[in-house]
């Protein structure tokens, strides 16, 4: 069976798939000009880092301010690059910190008066995203053969 | 929480892994595959349609009996029961999804091939057959030209709901008995599409074009859809030129001869290498149109158009531009939809990649803005032409907003803005009313984020190929000039940003191919450029 999910399991980053989506990765990788120095890729990636740590640094202070429109915007902004680079869990995380912070269920489809619940919620998800951040940052660095 | 893969297919297609958990029900399972299936399946079904059928490993001797999995099966534990030791590729689950969705009666009662307008009926509608008519004539003699081709080439009149939605509606295999049914249906070719012709042709380019109820008269059952390799050529049919399938000489559209002839289509986007990208057709130097000449030296698959991408997330944005600038158009970005407005104020933009989800103006508001733009200023392909049909109402709308048309309203309508402007919706969502939204809002058409390239690259060929046959005298003048002259377009891009207040806006426009502008217009239209920071790419 050919499957795309198959086919390309060496030269990515997480063959798994499960922390960071082969499809969608390896189309960044194709934009890359030179496959040694992955130019292209590279910076996108790096600076996706940058833009995650202080998206999470305000997430964090919105949750300290209770700031639930702005925690949900930020989500969704989130959700967007970390779709963008196929961080499935990061990205399924944020879009709960988005649903949350609209007052929503985690599925968005269920509102939520309670905005103390939502808050915490919303604090857990943060957490959550962080990790998942972190867990695939890690694998991306591997991938660039970055070890600080 | 533990993961595992299962394998899940679509009868008679390839099989594919989804990832469950290890307490996913059943009904879990199903939202899975929508999300895998996003653009086969998600666009049009919800996860409670999907019907999940298992072939049990048969003993020895004993007949295969499949069964459907309930909702509330455990899915890993029914899955370890029937094959114990591991499910193999082989023994994917099948994915079904009911036959018809809605029901809507067909023009022609029961007739023999009803059963593939039923599947039809199933088929992804997102953009287009609801909200947009069929394409009107273009011209006369490209009409004739894809009556003409009926027989020859029906397969080709798929292919722009191949590039509108990015898949090969099934097609009968050749001599299929199904075939027959194309032929006795006496249908424009046009009529085939599933998705929606450019909207760019209808006047006025609102949304208000969704009262249109287009039966859905097209068919082909999806079992046939791996047999299908073409890719791009779009229901305007020209005159002769080469075809994929080797069908020589049929009249088949040379407009978007896509670069990927052989490549299977995907049933979810999966990604290309470049290679493929690559290897372009021969028959590329002439999509232009049917009488733009090879010397007119044309190179790239993609029509010389000005796409404007609005993103605000510099992340995506930046994977975007890296996209465009493989595709060699020119290009500019806006990050809020207020900037999206004013960049394309300044005019020259074919295309507009639209994320809904933008700081200080949202794209559906930028969207809305921009419609509301080419109405009051009276820009529509036809609205000179189809005076007749579109008179009283256009009338109305305009003396509604005669008063609207401020002077800040005022665009130069004759010189910059030759047709709607394409706005490509970019939705996060997979959910069915934020599209609607969307091209109610006035999108023409959308893509799913993350955007995956060879989607990203056939809505700018399709949508451009279609931007630049409108304005196809505006190309051929361009070309030629800008070959010419190319140091003057700094100078005469300056020019154009004098504007002239347009009062007669619904009675002077006329069809830009019968209205070539003058050189020095062209070269500020197509090769100046837009906005400060509009850059080009195109070299």
């Amino acid at each position: 069976m050919a499957d795309a999910k198959s086919e390309g399991s060496t030269g990515l980053p997480d063959p798994s798939g499960e922390i960071v989506d082969q499809a969608t990765f390896s189309q960044i990788l194709e934009m890359d000009e030179d496959e040694d120095e992955r130019e292209f890729s590279k910076s996108i990636v790096y600076d996706f880092f940058e833009q995650a740590r202080s998206t999470f640094d305000k997430m964090d202070k919105a949750l300290k301010e209770k700031d639930l429109a702005q925690l949900s915007q930020l989500g969704h902004f989130l959700k967007g690059s970390s779709a963008t680079l196929g961080l499935t869990k990061v990205k399924d995380s944020c879009e709960k910190i988005q649903h949350f912070g609209a007052r929503k269920d985690e599925t968005g489809t269920q509102d939520e008066p309670d905005d103390s619940k939502s808050l915490n919620k919303s604090g857990h998800s943060v957490g959550q995203a962080r990790h998942e951040f972190e867990e695939a940052e890690n694998l991306l660095k591997k991938f660039y053969h970055d070890n600080e | 929480m533990l993961h595992r893969k299962i394998w899940v297919k679509r009868p008679g297609a390839s099989a594919t892994l989804v990832q469950v958990r290890e307490d996913d029900l059943v009904d879990d399972v199903r939202d899975v595959i929508l999300k895998k299936y996003g653009n086969s399946l998600g666009r049009s079904f919800d996860a409670p349609d999907i019907i999940l059928r298992i072939v049990p490993r048969a003993e020895h001797g004993q007949k295969q009996v499949e069964r459907v999995l309930g909702p509330d099966e455990q899915m890993c534990q029914t899955l370890d029961k029937e094959y114990p030791g591991g499910q193999a590729v082989d023994e994917a689950l099948i994915i079904d999804i009911p036959q018809r969705r809605t029901p809507k009666p067909s023009p022609r009662g029961m007739n023999p091939y009803m059963h593939s307008y039923l599947e039809e009926a199933a088929r992804p509608v997102e953009n287009g057959g609801d909200y947009f008519p069929p394409m009107p004539a273009a011209s006369p003699a490209i009409t004739a030209a894809s009556h003409h081709s009926n027989h020859s080439s029906n397969e080709h009149t798929r292919a722009m709901s191949v590039l509108n939605t990015g898949q090969v509606p099934p097609l009968p295999s050749p001599g299929g008995t199904r075939r027959a049914h194309h032929k006795n249906s006496n249908r424009p070719a046009y009529m085939r599409q599933h998705t929606s012709s450019p909207t760019t042709l209808q006047a006025p380019p609102t949304g208000s074009s969704q009262k249109v109820v287009r039966p859905r008269l097209d068919s082909n059952a999806s079992d046939h859809r791996h047999s299908a390799i073409l890719v791009g050529n779009p229901p305007i049919s020209t005159p002769p030129a080469q075809t994929h399938d080797g069908a020589a000489i049929a009249p088949t559209s040379t407009l978007v001869n896509t670069s990927h002839p052989s490549s299977p289509r995907v049933s979810s986007p999966g990604p290309r290498k470049p290679k493929a990208r690559k290897n372009k057709p021969p028959a590329e130097n002439t999509m232009l149109a049917p009488s733009i000449p090879t010397s007119l030296g044309l190179d790239t698959s993609v029509p010389p158009i000005n796409v404007l991408i609005v993103e605000d997330n510099h992340i995506n944005l930046k994977l975007l531009e890296q996209f465009i600038r493989r595709l060699k158009v020119r290009w500019a970005t806006a990050v809020n939809g207020r900037e999206a407005v004013n960049k394309w104020r300044a005019g020259g933009f074919h295309l507009v990649l639209m994320d809904i989800q933008l700081p200080i103006m949202s794209g559906l508001e930028a969207t809305k803005e921009i419609r509301r733009l080419e109405r009051v200023n009276g820009i529509g392909v036809f609205s000179g032409s189809s005076a007749s049909s579109e008179a009283p109402k256009l009338l109305a709308r305009k003396s509604q907003s005669i008063e609207e048309a401020k002077e800040e309203d005022k665009l130069d309508v004759e010189r910059l803005f030759k047709s709607p402007v394409i706005i490509v919706a970019l939705t996060a969502s997979n959910l069915q009313v934020d599209r609607h939204e969307a091209l109610a809002a006035g999108c023409n058409d959308f893509l799913t984020k993350p955007v995956n390239f060879v989607w990203f690259e056939r809505k700018v060929k399709e949508w451009g190929c279609m931007q630049a046959l409108i304005d196809f005298d505006g190309w051929h003048k361009w070309k030629d000039f800008a070959s010419a002259q190319s140091p003057v377009n700094s100078k005469t891009a300056n020019g154009t940003k004098d504007k002239k207040p347009v009062k007669e806006v619904v009675s002077v426009k006329k069809p830009a191919a019968s209205k070539p502008p003058l050189p020095t217009e062209d070269s500020a239209d197509l090769s100046g450029t837009p906005g400060p920071d509009a850059e080009s790419s195109s070299n």
